[in-house]
């Protein structure tokens, strides 16, 4: 039985789990965040024999979350896996980097069948693809969305707003300081 | 007799069956609309019309049937409202399962493209007269919804509304305000959202296949 919620045993980097994905897969940079909670950034070709690992041989069987993150200025995406041991009720988040212009990675649906769903809604929000998962480009929350995925930070909520919600005369959105201001009367508020 | 003309707009009101009523004969089986038609004849006949509209009013004001398609958060108010503490059957009101059955189409909240396009088709197989209670600040002008890509700001571009209900959420008491408003311009004979729609349904299909991508919808949901 591994013990790694240990406070301690997480502090001195000696949780079992941690120590032996060190010793497999290298001496990649590990954050423990909170006492059940530890962060492990791994590169992009390591994904699936980590978490096939991880599946497979340790208590964390559970993939509980599975979301991304848009590094815009690095021109790269983060993919984050939040796996899950519930015997010990402790996670590990698993981080892979995607490049932002060829965005692909491999699926996990073969490891996780419930994958599928968050992979078709990445799909979807931030335009990464997984090869060989299905219902890639089938349409999950948007209906004939015909812009860039709106997720991404490139996209100009606001603009696009603008461009295809009217408003209602006279209820346009109001500079809240000046509003503020004016309403108690006193100059510079909120300065 | 004129007869129905299939090929006409079926919105376009001119082509609804009339009854043409020969000089001397007495009318018999009227539409409703056309009720007092070959009445010009009987004295006082504005003022028995009147009286029959005001009739008629009165028992449309006292049977509401809100449809139940809960589009928002505010869904959840009518839950409360439906039941003993601010019962609204006290007013007539109830609910109704399917749009043919109900005459009052609640917009409860924020209402995104998406679910704009099944409103719009619920909204149009409903019977005439119906009338729309727009509930919470999404609707008038896009609330904390107002910067989002996916959700309508102004409702009444899409959808003709009798009566708007401001707050984020309006309590139930709002919401039996909001109903007292709506059941006295039905008794006045105002509340013609239903009747506005049809008479420019051209303008409303134009804004509603602006922000629907995938028009597939019919011509018009009978």
């Amino acid at each position: 039985m591994f013990k790694i919620n240990d406070k301690t045993q997480w502090d001195d980097g000696s949780g079992q789990v941690i120590d032996e994905l060190k010793a497999r897969f290298g001496d990649h940079p590990v954050h423990f965040q909170r006492d059940d909670l530890a962060r492990v950034q791994i590169p992009q070709k390591d994904l699936l024999p980590v978490l096939s690992w991880l599946r497979g041989d340790t208590p964390f069987v559970q993939l509980t979350h599975m979301t991304a993150i848009d590094w815009m200025e690095e021109g790269e995406f983060e993919l984050v896996y939040l796996v899950t041991a519930p015997t010990l009720l402790t996670s590990l988040m698993i981080c892979i980097r995607v490049d932002r212009e060829k965005a692909q990675a491999e699926t996990v649906f073969n490891l996780w069948l419930h994958a599928e769903t968050y992979e078709q809604e990445i799909n979807e929000m931030f335009g990464i693809d997984f090869p060989g998962s299905p219902r890639q480009g089938v349409p999950f929350i948007l209906e004939a969305w015909k812009d860039i995925p709106p997720m991404r930070r490139d996209f100009d909520t606001v603009e696009y707003c603008a461009r295809t919600h009217p408003e209602r005369p006279g209820r346009e959105h109001q500079d809240t300081r000046k509003y503020v201001g004016r309403k108690f009367g006193e100059k510079g508020f909120l300065k | 007799m004129k007869k129905f003309n299939g090929t006409d707009k079926p919105w376009d009101l001119t082509s609804l069956p009339t009854t043409e009523v020969p000089k001397g004969s007495v009318p018999h089986a009227p539409t409703d609309d056309q009720c007092f038609l070959g009445s010009e004849n009987i004295p006082e006949a504005p003022k028995l019309q009147e009286a029959v509209a005001t009739i008629k009013n009165w028992f449309r004001a006292s049977s509401l049937n809100v449809l139940a398609f809960g589009t928002g958060c505010g869904a959840i108010e009518l839950r409360p409202l439906s039941t003993s503490r601010f019962d609204m059957s006290r007013f007539g009101i109830t609910g109704a399962p399917t749009p043919r059955q109900s005459n009052v189409f609640i917009i409860s909240g924020y209402l995104s493209t998406k679910t704009l396009k099944r409103a719009i088709r619920s909204y149009e197989q409903m019977p005439n007269p119906k009338w729309v209670v727009a509930l919470g600040s999404c609707t008038i002008n896009g609330g904390m919804y107002w910067d989002s890509y996916n959700t309508i700001k102004v409702l009444d571009l899409y959808m003709p509304v009798d009566v708007y209900i401001s707050g984020c959420m309006p309590r139930p008491e709002a919401l039996l305000a909001g109903f007292d408003y709506l059941m006295t311009d039905i008794k006045k004979g105002e509340a013609n959202g239903w009747h506005h729609y049809l008479e420019n349904l051209n303008w409303y299909r134009e804004n509603q296949k602006q922000v629907i991508n995938d028009w597939d919808l019919p011509e018009y949901s009978w």
